[in-house]
C-alpha cells in the first residue's frame, strides 16, 4: 500500500485520519495545514524598465492582481541594503550583487501606485546609521528620486532606530515565538496595512539562504538589537550589526521583550532561522518578491569569501513568504524540504521548516501552484556552484 | 632628509647620490662636522633642525597611517568604529592657508624601532599629495642596515628615494587648486585651536573635500564653488565676515554654525536634522546647532549629511582607510585626484567616483614610471574609475 509513496507522503496521508485535536497541535499537523498560495515566476534578463515593469505586472496579475491587496492602503516595503555602502564585490555595483536593485524597487513602487496604494513607504534598517535612506542610497550611487518619483506619496524611512515616531511599536509573535515572544520595532512596521518583503535571491553564510523571510532579519533596530544597543533603554543612534541576535552574547535593551530562554543554544545556525520566523510571525508578509536578475553566489554580501556575480535572470513573487521562498529554493536548485545537514543548511536549521512548523506556510512544492515560468525552466544552479565551491575548498585545504 | 645621528661617516653621503634629496637637516652639536663638509662638497644644503631654511615651514607631524592599538596587535577604532588614521594632510593645508607660498616640510620621524617599507611610502605620499614634503627620517634599524649595506635596507631606501623622486617630478600638480564642497572658517588658534583644527582633521577623514578658510585672511574668491561653510568659533564673526557669509547663503549656500553665531539669520525652515534648527535665507539655508558643537567628529559627520552625499566629489568602494584630495588645474581642463590608502597591504578592487564631466583618465603610482591603465566608466556628471591593485598612493589624472 505504501510502496509508491515517500515517508513524508505516507505521513501526510496518515495525518488525514488522525484525530483532529491532536493533529492541530502537532508539528506535522501545522505543516500539513500550513497555507499554500500561488507563486509567480518570471524570466527577466535585464533591469530595463521596458522588460522589468511588464514582467512584474504580469506576475502580480498571476497572483490575483495588486489592486485588491493595496488599493487605498498604506504599503510598507522592506528592501535589502545589507552591509555598508562602501563594500562591493569586485567592481560590481551593490545592486548587481547583494542589494535589492533600485530598478526593481522603482518598478514595484510604480505598480503599487498604479494599483491604488494610498501611501508607499520604502523601509530599511540601514547599516549602523541613522542617516535617511535617501542619503544612504546616494552613497550606493543610486538616485533616490527614481524611487520617490515612481508613484505618488512615496517616502523612505530608516528603521534602524526610532525614526520619526515617539516610541517603538511592539509586535508580538502570535504563536509565542521560538526565541523571542515579540519585538520592539520602528513604527513603520506597525503603521502599514500591507507589508511587502522585496528581497535579493542569495545564499547566506549563517542561514543557508536569504530570501523574502530572511530579509526581515533587518526589521530589528540596532538601537535595541545591535552591538551598540542600550542596556536598559534603546540607544539614540544605531551602532554596529546584530551580532547579539546571531550569537546571543547579550540581550536586547531591557525595555524590549527578552529572549524566552536565555539558556537556549547560542549558535547562529540555531538562532538566526528561529529569529527570522519569529519576526515573520510578528510582522506578516503580504507580498513577497525575490529578485535575481543579477545577484551573487556564495553568500549574502561581498564580505563572504568566494562570492561571484551571476545573472540568473529570474524574479519570484508570491502572497505567502514560505511558499515563495520554497519556490526560490527550487529555482536555486536546492530542495526546500532540506533540513539541517543538507545543502544549503549544512550548519543551520532550515528557516523554511521552522516557518512551516509554525504554520506560516508550506514549503512543499507539490502543494504550491506555480504560475508563469516553470521552476525547471527558471532554474539557476546555485546548488551546483555551491557543491563545486565547497569541493574546491576541500581540495585546497587538503 | 633628517640625517641620522648614528651616521657619523661622511661616506654615508653616497647613499644620497641620484636621489632628489637636496637638504640635510642635522641636530645641533651632533658631531657631524665631516659629514656636513662632505654634503656641501656633494652639492647638498645643510640646516639645523631648529633653524630650517628661509621660506620653509617645518611643522611637527604625526607618523601617518592606521593607528595601532597599544601593543601593536590591532588597529584602534575611531568614533564610529572605523580604523583611526593619523594624517598630516590637514596640518599641511592649514599651514599653506596661513602662509601662502611657503614650502611646508613635515617633521614626523617613524614611531618604533622598525618600520615597514609601506609605512615610508605612506609617509611620503601623505605629505606630498597635499603639497608638503615629508622630511625623510630612517628608523634606527633601517639606518643601521643602510650603513652595513644590507640588501633589504638598500631596497627600502631605493623605494623611499623612488617615491620622493616621483613627487619631485610632479611639481606642476602643486599649481592645481583644491576643489571643495565645504569651507571651514576659523581662526584656528587660541580658543578656536582645538575645534578648528580637529574639524579639519576629521572632516578630511569623512572624505569631504574641504577648503581651509582662515578668517583673518579670506581671499576674495574664498567661497567660490563651495556649497557650504562651517563657522563654529567661540566668538561671533566680525561684521564684515558675517556679511560675506550671509551673502554666500543668500546666493544659495549653506551655513552650518552654532548658538554662538548670535541672532539667527533668516526665517524658520523645515528641520532636516534632529540636531539643528534650519532657517531659510534668500536662496540658501542656515543650520544652527541646537547646542554648542563640542564634538568635531559629530560636526564633520553632520556636515556631510546637511550638505548631502549627493554633492560628494569623491566616493570610494573597497578603499578601506582612505584619504583623498581633489585638485583642478587653473583652466579646469585637468584634475588630479590624490588617492591614499593607509592600510599596509594597499588596496585592491577599489572603485572611486569623481564628480565632474571628465572624459579621459590615467593613473600614476610611485612604483611605475609610466601611466597605468585604469578602467573608466562615464556617468552622469561624474566618472567612476576601477583601479588595479595599488599600494599606498595613486594619482588619478583626469581630462575633459
Amino acid at each position: 500500500m505504501y510502496k509508491n509513496c515517500s515517508r513524508r507522503e505516507w505521513l501526510l496521508r496518515t495525518a488525514a485520519v488522525l484525530p483532529g485535536a491532536w493533529l492541530a497541535g502537532s508539528r506535522l499537523g501545522r505543516a500539513a495545514g500550513a497555507p499554500a498560495l500561488p507563486v509567480a515566476v518570471a524570466r527577466c534578463r535585464t533591469y530595463d524598465a521596458g522588460e522589468l515593469v511588464p514582467a512584474l505586472s504580469r506576475m502580480f496579475d498571476q497572483l490575483g492582481g495588486l489592486g485588491r491587496l493595496v488599493s487605498g492602503r498604506t504599503v510598507g516595503i522592506k528592501i535589502n541594503l545589507t552591509g555598508e555602502t562602501t563594500y562591493r564585490l569586485g567592481y560590481a555595483p551593490l545592486e548587481d550583487t547583494h542589494y535589492t536593485h533600485p530598478a526593481v524597487i522603482a518598478a514595484t513602487v510604480h505598480l503599487l501606485g498604479r494599483a491604488g496604494a494610498r501611501r508607499i513607504r520604502v523601509l530599511e534598517s540601514a547599516w549602523s546609521t541613522a542617516e535617511p535612506v535617501e542619503e544612504v542610497v546616494l552613497r550606493a550611487n543610486w538616485e533616490p528620486r527614481d524611487i520617490l518619483g515612481a508613484a505618488p506619496n512615496v517616502e523612505f524611512e530608516n528603521t534602524n532606530y526610532l525614526g520619526s515616531a515617539r516610541k517603538y511599536a511592539r509586535l508580538m509573535v502570535p504563536t509565542g515565538g521560538y526565541l523571542y515572544p515579540g519585538f520592539d520595532l520602528n513604527h513603520s512596521y506597525a503603521d502599514c496595512d500591507v507589508f511587502v518583503s522585496l528581497a535579493k535571491m542569495k545564499e547566506h553564510a549563517t542561514a543557508g539562504i536569504t530570501l523574502s523571510m530572511k530579509n526581515c532579519f533587518g526589521l530589528t533596530p540596532a538601537t535595541i538589537y545591535g552591538s551598540g544597543a542600550g542596556v536598559d533603554e534603546p540607544s539614540v543612534l544605531p551602532n554596529g550589526g546584530r551580532e547579539m541576535v546571531h550569537s546571543g552574547y547579550r540581550q536586547p535593551s531591557r525595555s524590549a521583550p527578552a529572549e524566552k530562554d536565555a539558556k537556549s543554544p547560542r549558535d547562529g545556525g540555531y538562532r538566526v532561522p528561529r529569529t527570522i520566523v519569529d519576526l515573520v510571525g510578528a510582522r506578516p508578509i503580504h507580498l513577497a518578491i525575490v529578485e535575481a536578475v543579477r545577484t551573487m553566489t556564495g553568500g549574502e554580501g561581498p564580505w563572504v569569501p568566494g562570492g561571484t556575480l551571476v545573472s540568473p535572470g529570474v524574479i519570484v513573487a508570491g502572497l505567502n513568504p514560505v511558499n515563495t521562498d520554497a519556490v526560490c529554493m527550487g529555482v536555486m536548485g536546492f530542495d526546500p524540504m532540506a533540513d539541517r545537514g543538507t545543502p544549503p543548511f549544512e550548519n543551520c536549521d532550515s528557516t523554511l521548516r521552522l516557518a512551516e512548523d509554525a504554520g506560516l506556510g508550506t514549503r512543499d512544492l507539490r502543494r504550491i501552484e506555480v504560475a508563469g515560468t516553470p521552476i525547471v525552466q527558471a532554474r539557476f544552479d546555485f546548488a551546483g556552484l555551491r557543491r563545486a565551491r565547497r569541493a574546491n575548498a576541500v581540495r585546497q585545504s587538503g | 632628509m633628517r640625517w641620522p645621528g648614528s651616521w657619523k661617516s661622511p661616506s654615508a653621503i653616497g647613499l644620497l647620490k641620484g636621489t632628489p634629496i637636496n637638504w640635510l637637516l642635522v641636530d645641533r652639536d651632533a658631531g657631524l662636522g665631516p659629514v656636513i663638509e662632505e654634503a656641501k662638497r656633494a652639492g647638498l644644503q645643510v640646516a639645523e633642525v631648529a633653524s630650517p631654511p628661509a621660506g620653509v615651514d617645518l611643522i611637527a607631524g604625526e607618523w601617518p597611517g592606521v593607528a595601532m592599538s597599544r601593543g601593536g596587535d590591532g588597529a584602534s577604532a575611531g568614533p564610529t568604529g572605523v580604523p583611526w588614521v593619523d594624517s598630516n594632510s590637514w596640518k599641511i593645508r592649514l599651514e599653506a592657508a596661513r602662509r601662502p607660498g611657503a614650502d611646508i616640510w613635515v617633521d614626523a620621524p617613524p614611531k618604533g624601532v622598525a618600520v615597514r617599507p609601506s609605512s615610508y611610502r605612506t609617509a611620503i605620499a601623505d605629505a606630498a599629495a597635499y603639497g608638503g614634503r615629508w622630511v625623510i627620517s630612517p628608523d634606527a634599524q633601517l639606518a643601521a642596515g643602510l650603513v652595513d649595506g644590507k640588501a633589504d635596507a638598500l631596497r627600502t631606501w631605493q623605494e623611499i628615494a623612488g617615491a620622493a623622486a616621483f613627487f619631485a617630478m610632479r611639481r606642476p600638480w602643486a599649481a592645481y587648486l583644491p576643489e571643495a564642497v565645504v569651507g571651514v572658517i576659523s581662526g584656528f588658534a587660541g580658543d578656536d585651536e582645538f575645534m578648528g583644527q580637529e574639524l579639519l582633521n576629521l572632516i578630511g577623514r569623512t572624505n569631504q573635500q574641504y577648503a581651509v578658510l582662515v578668517k583673518t585672511k579670506l581671499p576674495e574668491t574664498a567661497f567660490r564653488g563651495l556649497r557650504a561653510v562651517i563657522y563654529v568659533d567661540a566668538q561671533p564673526p566680525a561684521a564684515d565676515l558675517r556679511k560675506r557669509i550671509l551673502d554666500f547663503v543668500s546666493a544659495g549656500g549653506l551655513l552650518i554654525t552654532g548658538p554662538k553665531w548670535g541672532p539667527p539669520p533668516g526665517t524658520p525652515g523645515r528641520d532636516e536634522h534632529p540636531g539643528y534648527a534650519m532657517r531659510a535665507l534668500g536662496k540658501g539655508r542656515v543650520a544652527i546647532a541646537k547646542r554648542d558643537p563640542d564634538d568635531p567628529y559629530a560636526l564633520a559627520s553632520d556636515s556631510a549629511l546637511l550638505i548631502s552625499h549627493r554633492y560628494e566629489l569623491l566616493r570610494f568602494w573597497n578603499g578601506g582607510a582612505v584619504g583623498s584630495y581633489l585638485t583642478v588645474a587653473p583652466d579646469r581642463k585637468r584634475a588630479v585626484a590624490h588617492l591614499l590608502f593607509y592600510a599596509d597591504r594597499g588596496a585592491d578592487h577599489v572603485s572611486v567616483r569623481i564628480a565632474g564631466r571628465w572624459r579621459k583618465a590615467g593613473m600614476w603610482t610611485p612604483d611605475r614610471e609610466g601611466p597605468r591603465a585604469v578602467e573608466l566608466e562615464i556617468q552622469q556628471d561624474a566618472v567612476e574609475l576601477h583601479l588595479p591593485a595599488v599600494g599606498q598612493y595613486a594619482a588619478a589624472e583626469l581630462e575633459v
